[in-house]
């Protein structure tokens, strides 16, 4: 995975000590795991794309304390996918990096749309699967029935 | 015939009910046809329950037509839109006036027979613009105007394509035009001209491969999208009935039209000689449909501009060239 | 008098609607089309018409409720969804599958992925006016659906895959079928390259028409036979393995340029790859159990997530579990293929005639429910 890692290197650089993890085993299908925060966001797609990664999906998730935004990058070699994480307040504003990968501007819609996270200078943020006239979140956990809502740190450690 | 004015009235009125009878007929037939060719065709076996091998369908299926409630859409042009379907059937009735159904089988053996048949056949056109520009919707207006240039487009390697077999009998009247095949029919004499005015002839009718003004996938239905009940019938059965003179025409001058092989008639008389070539040669234009794909519009103009219409000069050309040497 | 004429129309651009009631059925989709005569301007695909709930659905269900949704989301590849489901779940919770079980669920998968391409082939030329393919096509694929509904009990949306194995064995008329099926098929290849491939106006529809670069393809995520048709060999079978893909010996058929007939050209011979490993698997098919032991009734993976990435008919799909350790998931997102397949197709309609919209449309192979879940 030789593209991998540079990006790796390249990202260890840029993120404070602890923010990526490697998963050898490719056990939770991701060959690194990276926690970046928002400010950086934007410089880890541009480090990503110039290596030559397409960007897979955008999801969020809904937790009691915060939101959070999953962003799977891959390239076409291999078992090279990275798995980036950002943690995003649920009344902060994200950057979009829809000027660096042309399918955010959709993804990117769709994430706002099911979980009402705002994205800065994205041109078009009408809703994409929901009729036009929404004005509810779907995904949140405060919407519709719900089995469990938990705090980040219940999941993920 | 008969001697006199009145045997001259007898025979146009019983031509005319002939005409008007076995043109109905044979678009009811020929409907039939045409589902029991895709059918086959398409490895099913098309309408077979309503009467003997389903028969009867084209007639039950038209008076479910005529049973439809006819919609004029408001922002329509009421006038044009309701003259429209009335034009396009018109002209192909006429076309029948000169087909030569056998040696003294001729309602009328004018001196411009082949003139008059396509004279009025470019009526069809203005009918199908009127329509089209009548039903005021976007669809129908693209698939009419599609329709107006691939006509005029197609027209005139068409009429080069007859005008080689004029140019060798030196007359346009079908019946003489069928007399001179005797020894060998024209198809073999022009094979091009033949080729040619089959493939313009489909175009002509509006039929796959070069269907683009009706049956576009993306343009709904085309030209007739508006249209519902029996105005849509009328658009539907013209088209077939047009399909019949064209290769009837096509018999006439490319395939011997009455006689048999080689002049011998072999005690079959000449109507259904006849009859059973046309049938033949629709049975080839409908097999096509049901097996090519449709050609984009911009590659139907360039094949009709670049290789049908310098073909068909050429050939006219070589068949001058001939005449006055021989 | 002049004042009753109206102005010239010069460069007007007016909008059409490739409205949701389509005849070239891809699922219900309207696209915005700004026109300049015949030349598409400007390209908006809106969907959401078919939007059904799936993800929420996915909170609130078991994981075993869930299986019945996930084939309803493509529905052409619904076989290959479920195994795919089944697949991450058994990922997750470290559930091992019996041999047996894992080459009944690769034959199973592979007859899908032909059946997917067989109607995509049929309604491919039917929207480009040869009407006669479709039902050749359709006979073939109604093999397929036979030999599944024996096993499974439907034709369409199979729920057959378990955590653990598959819900019933097959018995040796399965075997027997899908061999003879596999032989007619091949024997039909020539039918189809007669009537279809070297027909002269079926190339001129497809040749140099909606051609993806590959820039375009990475900038939009484009996946699946569209993908290799550009001329990048990414194929999740052989990128990331799963079940037991890597015992088995088959290509990837890859294009040059991109364009329609590329596309075309790519899943004609995926279908015959498929064939090889569905023949490799029935030789290999050994005896044991279909199903593992002491699987519990209601699944609870461990706590954390999984992304787990297989190939669909149409290209790359995943799942991605969240899973708190209850026995319904935290959060349950599937990255469908078509999505970015779809997005890609407002640059390349960009300057194209109305009528190759038609065609490259059909060309991506794209199914909106699955984009809309």
């Amino acid at each position: 995975m030789p593209k991998t890692d540079e990006v790796v290197q390249k990202l260890r650089a840029m993120l404070p000590e602890d923010a990526v993890c490697a998963d050898e085993a490719y056990k939770a299908g991701v060959a690194f795991s990276v926690l970046a925060p928002l400010g950086k966001l934007r410089d880890a797609a541009r480090l990503f794309n110039e290596a030559g990664f397409f960007l897979e999906t955008i999801t969020g998730l809904d937790f009691q304390d915060t939101a959070e935004l999953v962003y799977h990058f891959n390239c076409y070699e291999p078992k090279s996918r990275v798995a980036m994480r950002v943690l995003c307040g649920h009344d902060q504003v994200a950057p979009t990096v829809s000027d660096v990968y042309a399918s955010a501007m959709w993804l990117e819609r769709e994430v706002h749309e099911f979980f009402g996270i705002r994205f800065a200078d994205n041109p078009d943020l009408r809703p994409l699967l929901l009729p036009e006239d929404a004005d509810y979140h779907p995904l949140r956990k405060t919407f519709g029935k719900v089995n469990a809502y938990r705090k980040r740190e219940e999941i993920y450690g | 015939m008969g001697n006199g004015v009145g045997s001259e009235w007898i025979r146009l009125i019983v031509g005319l009910v002939v005409v008007l009878a076995f043109s109905q007929l044979n678009a009811l037939f020929l409907v039939w046809l045409e589902r029991k060719v895709a059918g086959h065709i398409q490895l099913r076996p098309g309408p077979k329950e309503v009467g003997p091998f389903g028969l009867l369908q084209t007639i039950v299926d038209g008076i479910k037509l005529v049973g439809k409630e006819l919609i004029t859409p408001r922002p329509a042009d009421r006038k044009l839109f309701m003259v429209a379907p009335v034009l396009v059937f018109m002209p192909v009735l006429v076309g029948f006036l000169v087909l030569p159904f056998g040696p003294d089988m001729i309602i009328r053996d004018m001196n411009i027979g082949v003139l008059l048949v396509f004279a009025f056949s470019t009526f069809g056109v203005l009918a199908i613009l009127a329509g089209g520009w009548a039903s005021n919707n976007k669809y129908a207006l693209l698939g009419a105007v599609r329709s107006v240039a691939q006509n005029i487009a197609y027209e005139i390697p068409l009429l080069l394509s007859v005008m080689s077999v004029v140019l060798m009998v030196n007359s346009m009247t079908f019946s003489q035009i069928v007399n001179s095949q005797q020894s060998i029919w024209f198809i073999f004499l022009q094979p091009v001209a033949g080729l040619i005015y089959l493939i313009c002839a489909t175009a002509e009718t509006n039929r796959a491969p070069f269907d683009i003004p009706e049956a576009e996938s993306e343009l709904v239905a085309g030209f007739h999208t508006e249209y519902t009940g029996m105005r849509f019938g009328l658009f539907f059965l013209a088209e077939y009935t047009n399909m019949f003179i064209v290769s009837a025409v096509a018999t006439s001058l490319f395939f011997g039209g009455w006689q048999g092989p080689f002049g011998f008639s072999l005690g079959i008389p000449g109507v259904v000689w006849f009859l059973v070539k046309t049938y033949v040669l629709i049975f080839v234009i409908m097999w096509v449909r049901w097996t090519f794909p449709r050609i984009r519009f911009d590659q139907l103009m360039n094949f009709s501009w670049k290789v049908m219409i310098p073909l068909s000069l050429a050939n006219l050309l070589v068949t001058a060239v001939v005449i006055k040497l021989i | 008098m002049a004042e009753k004429f109206q102005e010239p129309v010069v460069d007007q651009i007016y909008t059409l609607n490739l409205g949701p009631q389509h005849p070239s059925t891809h699922g219900v989709l309207r696209v915005l089309l700004d026109l300049d005569g015949e030349f598409i301007v400007k390209a908006d695909p809106v969907i959401g018409y078919g939007h059904r709930g799936h993800e929420k659905m996915g909170e609130n269900r078991t994981y075993k409720q869930f299986m019945p949704n996930s084939s309803r989301m493509d529905y052409l590849s619904g076989m290959i969804y479920n195994h795919g489901y089944v697949l991450a779940v058994e990922k997750m919770a470290g559930i091992q599958v019996p041999e047996r079980a894992q080459h009944i669920r690769v034959i199973c998968s592979e007859l899908n992925r032909i059946s997917s391409h067989l109607l995509w082939f049929g309604t491919y030329v039917m929207d480009l006016g040869g009407f006669t393919p479709f039902l050749y096509a359709f006979d073939d694929r109604e093999r397929i659906l036979d030999i599944l509904d024996r096993v499974s009990g439907s034709r369409l949306t199979y729920s057959y895959c378990r955590f653990g194995g598959v819900s019933r064995d097959v018995d040796v008329e399965f075997i027997e079928m899908t061999r003879a099926f596999v032989k007619r098929l091949r024997s039909r290849w020539s039918d189809y390259h007669n009537l279809v491939t070297k027909n002269i106006i079926f190339i001129h529809r497809t040749r140099d028409v909606g051609v993806i670069t590959k820039e375009q393809a990475s900038q939009y995520g484009v996946s699946g036979p569209n993908l290799r048709a550009c001329g990048i060999g990414y194929d999740v079978r052989k990128a990331e393995p799963y079940e037991n893909y890597d015992q088995f010996d088959f290509e990837i058929p890859i294009g040059e340029k991109g364009d329609a007939l590329d596309r075309y050209k790519v899943r004609l011979e995926e279908m015959e790859q498929s064939c090889r490993i569905i023949e490799q698997a029935l030789d290999k098919l050994p005896k044991g159990p279909v199903m593992a032991e002491k699987v519990p009734a209601n699944v609870k993976p461990p706590k954390g997530d999984l992304y787990f990435a297989f190939e669909s008919a149409r290209g790359l799909t995943g799942y991605y579990l969240v899973s708190d350790g209850a026995t319904t998931p935290y959060r349950l997102h599937i990255r469908v293929p078509s999505f970015g397949n779809l997005h890609v197709l407002v640059e390349v309609l960009k300057g194209t005639l109305m009528a190759d919209a038609i065609s490259i449309l059909g060309s991506v192979d794209v199914v909106i429910p699955e984009i809309d879940r």
